[in-house]
């Protein structure tokens, strides 16, 4: 479970953040979405611990990131935005070097490497050097490493960004099944059909603030619109929906 | 802890032994200085040292049989072959009329003495000269019942005691210098590449993002550092080893022999600096925002350790300097190579002050790591 309360942070004379909570919970996928700088990606990266909040504060599992991180990052995947991909590294031998920093044995460590890479069905590329890897084979490349280690969080930074047809329905396909195990999904994205194909709760943020919440269905329900994309382009305001 | 250490510390060597073309940009110092010294070496050597013949063209010998005599004995000859040296000798038309009447006969050298490769050979002729000159007026001395030691009222007597290594003292500094400095340049891409580089791929950001330390992190990397660092400096060591071993050192009657125990030695004390050098190189990269800044500020950098190294090569307030890291592992590296007693104290003080070092660019860069400012490069 990811829980922000009250989330404030300035960066550069920006409000990035300013007094965002909200609740992401096991079993569920939570989606985050808002216009381009809206402050997602400074939300999640406070979530991570890597950015620390001017006020407020971000809890996984009931642990606060700020006072326990290491006990708050053990149960957390993370699917950055960018990659970052060591390009001199083959998949395996990245997501094998990612599962072992997450805690698991090396023997641990190289099965579940194997079982992602075919969950993600990766393996003609699995030992191929990741440069010159297409943007979709590096989104792959993240998103293994980012559930190798089975983390009852998992937090994606616009996961669908370059991804093929194929790679988006693999990408859902995956998301449900983690949400049908019990873990908490929370990922930010833009895409407007992603967020209504898959979310339990989106999360809907403007200016470093949540501006509505609630199923794709309420939050239709709530603007009386058809569609999420209609229903977000009136949550956020038409300036900023233009801007997304 | 010392798990992830590992763990880290594998990858950065794995990562680092993939990209081979900037790790042998690296490694290519350690295998080029000692050529590039050798060949210097052999050059400075046969500049020094003038062939023991001297050629020069004498004019109007006939009218000084004697002094040319007397020249050849000091192997001072007229010569026309191809080393004859642009010496001119010139015998004035009244020498043989002076010399006899007991007045001045004069003599007159002609050589530019601007050039560095001549000023030696004149120097020699005019001593020689000298002595001829001393000689003869001696005689005259005697002839006149005057004893000719009256002319010196002070004998000068110069002892040398130079021992045919300690002729070699600049050589050895530069010898070692480019030998310490290895430590310093053969991991410098690697340096920048895991930190400045690893934060500008974004990787940083993910890898901080796991449950590790920043000093993990530090460690890690600073240890995959400072081994490419120790295989540069055992590469330099073999290297030199053969590269001085064709200098011509018989010259000058010293040489400098690179044997296992010295290597040995070396790579003991090179650990400490190589620690300290990728401490630093890391901190140093971190304060930087972009790859290309790391890159100018390394470069600024190093020019501390070369600084102090010459201190030494050029025995520059060698009293103080020894004591200071670096400096004094360069003074000790040339004691051993001298045959002289290890000066232990000075090793063994500027050791653990070079770890101590090492401990704070370390503590210093793992807290910056722990700066959003540092991590995003803002």
């Amino acid at each position: 479970m990811i829980e922000v309360t009250e989330l404030r942070k300035t960066i550069a004379n920006v409000q990035a953040l300013n007094g965002l909570s909200f609740k992401a919970e096991n079993g569920k996928i939570t989606g985050l979405l808002g216009p381009n700088g809206a402050g997602k990606t400074t939300c999640l990266r406070t979530v991570f611990g890597l950015l620390q909040a001017d006020s407020g504060e971000a809890k996984i599992d009931d642990v606060n990131v700020a006072v326990d991180p290491m006990s708050a990052k053990q149960q957390l995947g993370l699917f950055p935005d960018p990659c970052g991909l060591y390009e001199r590294l083959t998949p395996r031998e990245y997501v094998q070097f990612f599962a072992q920093l997450s805690g698991m044995s090396v023997q641990d460590a190289k099965s579940a490497t194997q079982n992602v890479l075919n969950k993600l069905q990766m393996n003609d590329i699995a030992d191929r050097k990741c440069q010159g890897f297409s943007q979709g084979q590096r989104m792959k490349t993240a998103l293994a490493q980012a559930i190798v280690h089975k983390p009852t969080n998992i937090i994606l930074d616009e996961p669908t960004r370059g991804l093929d047809v194929m790679s988006t329905r693999i990408l859902r396909d995956l998301l449900l099944m983690l949400k049908e195990q019990g873990h908490c999904v929370l990922f930010s994205s833009h895409v407007m059909q992603e967020v209504a194909a898959l979310c339990d709760h989106v999360v809907v943020m403007v200016k470093g603030k949540v501006v509505a919440e609630g199923s794709p269905q309420e939050l239709c329900d709530k603007t009386q619109k058809d569609s999420l994309e209609e229903a977000f382009i009136t949550l956020i305001g038409s300036d900023e929906g233009l801007a997304a | 802890m010392m798990n992830l250490i590992r763990i880290l510390y594998k990858k950065e060597m794995l990562d680092a032994s993939r990209d081979k073309r900037s790790v042998m940009a690296g490694l290519y110092y350690a295998i080029g200085a000692p050529i590039v010294m050798c060949l210097l070496f052999t050059v400075l050597l046969k500049q020094l040292s003038s062939p023991e013949a001297l050629e020069i063209t004498i004019e109007n010998a006939n009218g000084a049989p004697n002094l040319v005599r007397y020249l050849e004995g000091q192997d001072i000859s007229h010569g026309e072959s191809s080393g004859v040296k642009a010496i001119t000798l010139v015998i004035s038309e009244q020498y043989p009329v002076h010399m006899s009447e007991g007045k001045s006969a004069e003599v007159i050298i002609i050589a530019d003495k601007s050039d560095n490769k001549l000023i030696k050979s004149v120097r020699r002729l005019e001593a020689a000269l000298a002595r001829y000159n001393s000689e003869v007026a001696g005689l005259r001395l005697i002839s006149r019942g005057i004893d000719p030691s009256i002319m010196r009222a002070v004998s000068v007597q110069t002892q040398d005691q130079a021992t045919p290594d300690s002729k070699g003292g600049m050589f050895l500094g530069i010898a070692t210098l480019s030998i310490i400095i290895a430590l310093f340049y053969s991991a410098m891409n690697l340096a920048i590449d895991t930190s400045a580089g690893e934060r500008e791929r974004n990787s940083l950001a993910l890898l901080l993002s796991h449950p590790l330390s920043s000093t993990q992190i530090v460690l890690a990397k600073v240890a995959a550092i400072a081994s490419y660092s120790m295989i540069g400096l055992v590469l330099v060591l073999v290297v030199s080893k053969f590269a001085y071993g064709m200098v011509p050192w018989e010259q000058l009657g010293f040489s400098i022999n690179i044997d296992i125990m010295f290597i040995l030695f070396c790579t003991l004390i090179g650990l400490p600096i190589a620690l300290m050098s990728a401490s630093l190189l890391v901190f140093v990269s971190f304060m930087a925002k972009s790859f290309k800044e790391a890159q100018s500020y390394v470069a600024f950098v190093l020019f501390v350790p070369i600084g102090l190294s010459m201190m030494t090569t050029y025995d520059i307030g060698t009293d103080y300097v020894q004591w200071i890291p670096i400096a004094a592992q360069q003074y000790a590296m040339i004691e051993v190579i001298k045959g002289n007693e290890l000066p232990l104290l000075q090793v063994l003080l500027s050791s653990f002050s070079t770890l101590g070092l090492f401990a704070i660019f370390a503590a210093l860069s793992s807290r910056m790591l722990k700066s959003e400012k540092v991590v995003f490069g803002l």
